[in-house]
């Protein structure tokens, strides 16, 4: 009667915890085998770690990495970590790609400190392991590539000093405190501009925050404190984007020479439309490119730099469809594909 | 009378499915990855790896086996974990050395165990919303303390907790492990031997009842929740130790591991069963499979619906258990 029931219930019970498991054998198996077929005849392989991998940005950088990984015949294996900027998640991450025991590692860090003593323990077991994208507060590097943001920071008060003729008021609004790339970025614009004695910088100590939301309220408070200026700067994306939202309600995009850092579709637009007149671009194909390439060298015995510059560059309006440009626009993801 | 009765044989073999259920999935995951995964998977060194990246799941497990014996659940320990990794940075930034900065940690996480208990206590609220609620407000504390950023902190011995290094670890394995193997032996004689864990059993199996025979159960939940969060708070501690930052973003969505872990050791989110060790293998179960798919090289997607898979099909099995025991 009844006695048989519950016995049978949980006998299938029992199997139902491997169910989901079993159910996902030809997925996994399925990944496996791609990757076995690539690495056929003992590639060197070298584990490539974004801060993640949703973002448009690190697709670029995978495009570069896959890219110098075909012209060397090495293979690259893309992992970021599972929860999109989570430093624990890429801690542990790094701590797998020691245990495959792959031959080198490219590591992006979430953060400077978090992820050192990971990239220590990749070290200490033979594995050499080159920085990029940002900074690690860690020696034992091979080599940090990733973009000069000093420089990218000259270039643009370079750039704004020549559109202004050498002559005017211009107005910098910061990113956010304790940021270093784009503290580096006020830096090198300021160091240009202080070039040209012709030039004053009325006001360089406001701070647009995180948000493009912050952006666009810091950017309205600096336009209403300062009726007339002839130039303006800000160092990242959503500063920039929200001082372009604020030039344009205030109808003032003509009649001030503007340039951003970084691009986006809305950017873009307004940069063609010539209400943004600069962007300074960088390079996240040649980032990864680069990268993958100063592992693969140090692993085959060769000198690399300890500080790969990846580039950047100053896109003026006129220049936008440039095939060099627009390489930068929108990288060619299709190696990605393949 | 002497001989065993059917239903006496029945509940044996309930037993051993809940007892060997873990170890069950634990072998296929392990199995499953040993044939699909690089060499390398079934290596000491991995052993050690996965055992230090189980300890924060797995001390966090420890008590949530009692809030979800007792019929309860808490969603809050993920936020707890960051709450206590950010209280113990700021008591190192202070220089009070690591000791203090850990109790400081510890602490940090037994108050969120004593909100949680005294709302779901005082105010006869499900412990499922008081437990969302403070999943956010932790969280924002945390980020409150750490002023919105990471909290830099000199991490003295409380990073070698964490390291499985040839000079700072014991016999082969991060002090971390040991201390989650210490407190899980402790928990589980908390659990078997002791008033405590009958009591939590009693209030996980039928509230009213235990209530008749004179459990304490108001001051036995606040205990419990308390016990929760001090357990989190301790993996916030050793979360600390192993990110050297206080960081107010980490182990966001771990509260799901936790359960999960408890979950696919054996216990029944209706309260009233719930192994330690059952939920130290699932934690290590949990972590394996994370491991595997990161050896393997597998696109973080599929990881993630792995998990999701995993999660749901323990609570599947939850629910066959529950439905089998009812019949029985």
């Amino acid at each position: 009667m009844s006695t048989s029931t519950p016995a049978r219930a949980l006998r299938k019970a029992s199997t139902l915890l491997t169910l989901p498991l079993l159910a996902t054998l030809p997925v996994l198996l399925g990944a496996c085998g791609n990757e076995s077929e690539a690495g056929a005849e003992k590639a060197l392989q070298i584990a490539v770690i974004p801060k993640g991998t949703t973002h448009e940005y690190w697709k670029a950088v995978h495009a570069g990495a896959e890219g110098a990984a075909q012209e060397l015949g090495v293979q690259v294996v893309w992992k970021g970590p599972i929860k999109e900027d989570d430093r624990a998640a890429q801690v542990q991450v790094v701590e797998d790609f020691v245990v495959r025991g792959v031959d080198g590692i490219v590591l992006m860090p979430l953060d400077k400190v978090a992820l050192a003593p990971p990239a220590a323990e990749a070290h200490g077991r033979g594995i050499p392991v080159v920085i990029a994208d940002s900074d690690l507060d860690w020696k034992d590097r091979v080599s940090f590539v990733a973009t000069d943001n000093h420089h990218g920071g000259e270039l643009a008060g370079e750039a704004l000093a020549e559109m202004l003729g050498g002559d005017g008021r211009v107005i910098l609004l910061r990113y956010l405190e304790g940021s270093a790339s784009t503290a580096e970025r006020e830096q090198g614009f300021l160091d240009a501009i202080a070039k040209h004695d012709g030039i004053e910088v009325i006001s360089a100590n406001q701070y647009a925050g995180a948000s493009t939301e912050s952006a666009y309220k810091a950017s309205e408070d600096l336009l209403q404190s300062f009726p007339s200026f002839d130039g303006i700067f800000c160092p990242n994306e959503s500063a920039a984007f929200g001082m372009l939202r604020a030039l344009q309600d205030s109808g003032r995009t003509k009649t001030a020479k503007f340039i951003g850092f970084d691009a986006s579709e809305k950017l873009v637009a307004a940069l063609r439309e010539g209400e943004v007149d600069a962007l300074v671009l960088q390079d996240p194909v040649r980032m990864g490119d680069l990268a993958v390439r100063a592992c693969v060298d140090r692993i085959r015995g060769k000198a690399v730099e300890p500080r790969i510059d990846t580039g950047v560059v100053v896109v003026k309006s006129s220049e936008i469809d440039k095939p060099e440009v627009q390489a930068l626009l929108s990288p060619d993801l299709s190696i990605l594909n393949r | 009378m002497t001989s065993p009765s059917p239903s006496a044989r029945r509940t044996r073999l309930q037993q051993s499915l809940d007892t060997f259920g873990p170890f069950i999935g634990l072998a296929i995951v392990v199995i499953l990855f040993s044939i699909i995964a690089p060499s390398g998977f079934l290596s000491l060194y991995n052993a050690k790896t996965v055992a230090t990246q189980t300890v924060i799941v797995g001390l966090s497990a420890i008590g949530m086996v009692f809030v979800i014996r007792s019929g309860g659940i808490d969603l809050s320990v993920g936020s707890t974990i960051a709450l206590a990794s950010v209280a113990t940075a700021l008591g190192m930034r202070a220089g009070y050395g690591e000791i203090p900065s850990a109790l400081i940690g510890v602490s940090a996480g037994a108050l969120v165990g004593l909100v949680n208990g005294g709302l779901i206590t005082r105010l006869s609220l499900p412990p499922f919303i008081v437990t969302l609620g403070t999943l956010g407000a932790a969280r924002g504390v945390a980020k409150w303390l750490g002023d919105e950023q990471k909290v830099d902190a000199p991490s003295g011995w409380l990073q070698d907790a964490m390291s499985k290094s040839a000079d700072t670890s014991v016999l082969g394995l991060a002090p971390g492990v040991w201390l989650m193997i210490a407190c899980a032996g402790a928990a589980a004689i908390l659990l078997r031997v002791t008033v405590f864990g009958t009591w939590t059993t009693a209030i996980g199996s039928n509230e009213p009842t235990a209530r008749l025979c004179g459990v304490p159960v108001a001051r036995m939940k606040l205990a419990i929740y308390v016990l929760c969060g001090a357990a989190a708070g301790l993996a916030g501690v050793l979360q600390f130790g192993r990110l050297t930052v206080g960081d107010p973003t980490t182990a966001m969505g771990k509260e799901l591991d936790v359960i999960a872990a408890v979950v696919i050791g054996g216990a029944s989110l209706s309260g009233g069963t719930g192994t330690i060790l059952g939920a130290m293998i699932g934690a290590f179960l949990m972590a394996t499979l994370a491991n595997g798919c990161n050896l393997t090289g597998i696109p973080n997607y599929v990881q993630e619906i792995l998990i999701g898979a995993i999660i749901v099909g323990a609570v599947a099995l939850d629910g066959w258990r529950a439905r089998a025991r009812a019949a029985a």
